[in-house]
């Protein structure tokens, strides 16, 4: 039967050249605008590689700290992640814990040119959290942050930049004052991918050196709340909710370390997946909550908006077309085929269609998300379809087959037999 | 006539709905994208207040995390980081400023003025800012030297600000709020640039020494032209030996102000291309539907033919038929939008962005619809009577 359905609306869409080169042109317009959207919110909070763990990563990203009058939200203090989230690396159900500061820019001069390039302070779990692709060289160790040694792994692009794109293993590179010794040399990684990205990554412990000290203490050990990410990477995605519940329990037991109890008393924050922290960003006024659900709610209302004015000159092109088959309804009809097999046979029929216009969609949409890589526009990203933006796609594609057919095929089954087989006006 | 063309039009009313409401849908987007166009373009032609050519912004990082405290010890190296600078040949003038013109972080106030509400953006400046920055000082007069000594606070505020706090009164020498006095008003000041909407400013001087003054995170260099990129690490290495440890960034304001267009432009960009490929295929679709229709109308025109309607009396016909649905949907869209001034519900499109916006939608929408009808009402026009009448 759905054989038979395919093979007609093909020939029905052979038939009428144009118009059925309009109404894919606006499906495929109407798609790839979603398409593209997609890839770019699923570049923004999707783990991509490095973040090979990334499905099975809980962050600690945002955090604030609160008091009756005053506010100060940041991002993870180095004290707080080293005192309260590190030691979590023993428990059972998480596998390994790691530090990774945000990308900071910094200023380094070659031949009398000024480089900018972003500088992540990381420990050295964070290189087996993540696997970059090394094209030369290898990561720093544990040790090498622990006893502050200036090593560095720094990007393509900076090799490139800084050494003229020659080995640079073993050269020294100057960053912010401070003069490393490159060990690795990695791929590129967008810059909107907030934990693996950087232009050089240099130990934790090499702060020391640059930074002042307060009261003999180094200022940024000091921090509950700071300018640094924690990553918990569980055993299997099961042990979220385990792996928040303790977390939280673990902002509780720090706000014993606030350092002026009278202005502040809460720690705010939890561990978190990146769309958990984004909708929280976005809709939520207060740290504790996130709200992926509405977010995800959200964001579909904003496709499904975009989706009416192509979904109405679809459906207007999809009246004027079944116009032109009035007399094959009225014969099946008159044969006695029921409105319920007309309506399913016109909406298959305007799935197809949808789907080959999604297809010549994916085509376009992928060439735009290269153009939009190659322009720069956003530092290194690598916008592109993978399985998840696919299916969504895909989910998009039949969701907008379905809200373009019905109103037509029911306007087409309600068609009177005698006067359609006259082959009179709807 | 036209009563007679409405009945047609009222007689295939579902067909005809569905053709308002795409008419409807399309003028929102036109008029989305075209007010916020219009709206930028506003905010760029207005003055701005100073110059940006030739001025650099040094990013002082003075490598303390967190907190609101700084040291004697601070207060006086950035003093000494001030001369320095001005020592050096290509600086024509230098100041400390708390706020940093193209950026996007920015330091807001608001106040109670005699029960009204008054917001402005704050910015805590070292005397020389008028020269670096090339203020154009409309009243009373900028900063200066003996100022540093004053028990109170001397400001200097926009044209803007001084009319919404003090209306027609000369706001030199009054009193702004507590102990802070009015010394001087600048003609305008756009922190945010050309491309955001003017606002109220209020500078503060920042005393260079003072202990409780905090240094100043910024400091705008005004070189001479023509000075190289090469002077910029002379001057860092020469502000690196005077603060050791601390660590600057130049960057020309001149490149702020690109990256603060780029953030402005990139959403009207994407918006404007993506409402372009949509009013095309909503062109396309037009033509599609009004061709079916008119072949389905193949009969009733050859009947005006034969009884004697001329070719052009046709295509008119089609063309106002279709205009009157344009009508619809844009008095539709129109009705819709009018809730936006009617209703105060975004506070920054005042009335001329407003009606620009709709007459460019307007315009827009008739001129899609029209080109539209053209070729279906022209094939329309070709119908022969004799074939039209045989048509089945």
């Amino acid at each position: 039967m759905i054989r038979n359905y395919l093979k007609v609306a093909l020939k029905v869409l052979a038939r009428r050249k144009f118009f059925t080169f309009i109404s894919l042109f606006g499906i495929c317009v109407t798609l790839v605008v979603l398409m593209v959207a997609t890839a770019m919110l699923d570049h923004l909070v999707s783990p991509h590689p490095p973040e090979v763990r990334g499905d099975r990563t809980l962050g600690i990203y945002l955090m604030a700290m609160t008091g009756e009058r005053s506010t100060v939200s940041a991002f993870a203090g180095y004290k707080f992640l080293d005192t309260y989230i590190r030691p979590m690396a023993e428990l059972p159900f998480v596998e390994s814990v790691a530090v990774l500061s945000l990308p900071d820019t910094v200023v380094s001069f070659v031949d009398g040119r000024r480089l900018e390039l972003d500088l992540k302070r990381t420990d050295g779990e964070f290189w087996r959290v993540l696997r970059f692709d090394f094209l030369e060289g290898g990561p720093f160790t544990a040790e090498d942050d622990k006893n502050a040694r200036f090593v560095a792994v720094i990007n393509e692009s900076t090799r490139r930049r800084y050494f003229g794109g020659g080995p640079a293993v073993g050269k020294t590179i100057e960053a912010d004052g401070q003069r490393f010794k490159v060990v690795g040399v990695v791929k590129d990684v967008p810059a909107l991918r907030l934990v693996p990205y950087a232009d050089i990554w240099v130990p934790f412990g090499t702060m020391a050196a640059s930074t002042t000290m307060m009261g003999g203490e180094l200022a940024f050990k000091g921090e509950l709340v700071g300018n640094n990410f924690g990553l918990i990477v569980a055993r299997s995605r099961a042990d979220f909710p385990q792996i928040k519940a303790e977390v939280a329990m673990r902002f509780k037991e720090a706000e014993k370390d606030i350092p002026d109890p009278e202005q502040f008393n809460q720690l705010r924050g939890g561990a978190e997946t990146q769309f958990e922290a984004l909708s929280r960003l976005l809709l939520s006024q207060r740290v504790e909550e996130s709200r992926p659900n509405r977010l995800l709610a959200v964001l579909l209302a904003l496709a499904v908006t975009f989706m009416l004015l192509p979904t109405v000159n679809l459906v207007n092109l999809n009246l004027s077309r079944i116009l032109d088959r009035a007399s094959e309804i009225g014969v099946r009809k008159a044969f006695g085929a029921s409105s319920w097999t007309l309506v399913g046979q016109f909406i298959v029929e305007n799935v197809v269609l949808t789907l080959v216009g999604a297809a010549a969609g994916l085509i376009v949409a992928i060439a735009t998300l290269s153009a939009i890589n190659a322009s720069g526009i956003i530092p290194y990203a690598q916008l592109g379809l993978n399985l998840r933006v696919f299916l969504s796609a895909l989910g998009f594609a039949l969701f907008f087959g379905l809200l373009s057919g019905v109103y037509p095929a029911w306007r087409m089954s309600r068609l009177h037999p005698a006067k359609a087989l006259r082959g009179r006006s709807v | 006539m036209t009563r007679h063309l409405l009945k047609l039009v009222w007689n295939r009313k579902r067909t005809n709905a569905l053709i308002i409401l795409e008419i409807f849908f399309s003028f929102l987007v036109v008029f989305v994208v075209g007010t916020l166009g219009l709206w930028l373009l506003d905010n760029y032609r207005r003055p701005l207040g100073f110059s940006y050519d030739n001025v650099w912004n040094v990013a002082i990082d003075m490598r303390q995390t967190g907190d609101d405290t700084f040291t004697a010890d601070q207060v006086a190296t950035f003093k000494r980081i001030l001369d320095e600078v001005q020592t050096l040949a290509p600086v024509e003038a230098a100041a400390g400023s708390m706020a940093l013109p193209y950026s996007l972080a920015s330091y807001n106030s608001s106040r109670d003025f005699d029960g009204r509400q008054i917001g402005y953006q704050v910015s805590e400046v070292t005397r020389d800012l008028d020269k670096v920055l090339r203020l154009d000082v409309s009243a009373g007069r900028w900063f200066e030297e003996a100022d540093e000594a004053l028990a109170w606070q001397p400001v200097v505020i926009n044209a803007r600000l001084a009319r919404e706090v003090f209306g027609d009164e000369d706001p030199v020498g009054k009193t702004f709020i507590d102990d802070l006095r009015v010394v001087g008003v600048v003609s305008e000041f756009r922190r945010n640039g050309e491309l955001a909407p003017p606002g109220n400013f209020l500078f503060h001087l920042k005393r260079v020494g003072h202990p409780e003054h905090r240094p100043a995170p910024n400091l705008l260099v005004r070189v001479q032209p023509g000075t190289s990129a090469a002077f910029e690490e002379v001057l860092v290495k020469r502000l690196q030996g005077v603060a050791r440890g601390w660590s600057f960034e130049i960057k020309p304001l001149m490149e702020m102000r690109r990256t603060s267009f780029r953030t402005f432009l990139t959403p009207l960009a994407a918006a404007g291309i993506v409402s372009l490929f949509l009013l095309l295929m909503v062109g396309l679709g037009l033509i599609g539907v009004l061709w079916q229709n008119l072949l389905q109308r193949t009969r009733e025109i050859g009947l005006r033919r034969a009884t004697g309607a001329s070719r052009r009396s046709v295509h008119s016909q089609v063309i106002t038929e279709q205009l009157i649905l344009t009508t619809l949907g844009v008095l539709a869209g129109a009705l819709l939008v009018a809730q936006i001034p009617v209703l105060d519900l975004i506070g920054f499109i005042n009335d001329r962005i407003f009606i620009g916006g709709l007459v460019f939608a307007m315009a827009s929408i008739y001129l899609l619809s029209l080109l539209c009808a053209l070729y279906p009402s022209a094939l329309a026009a070709r119908v022969q009577p004799a074939e039209a009448l045989r048509y089945e």
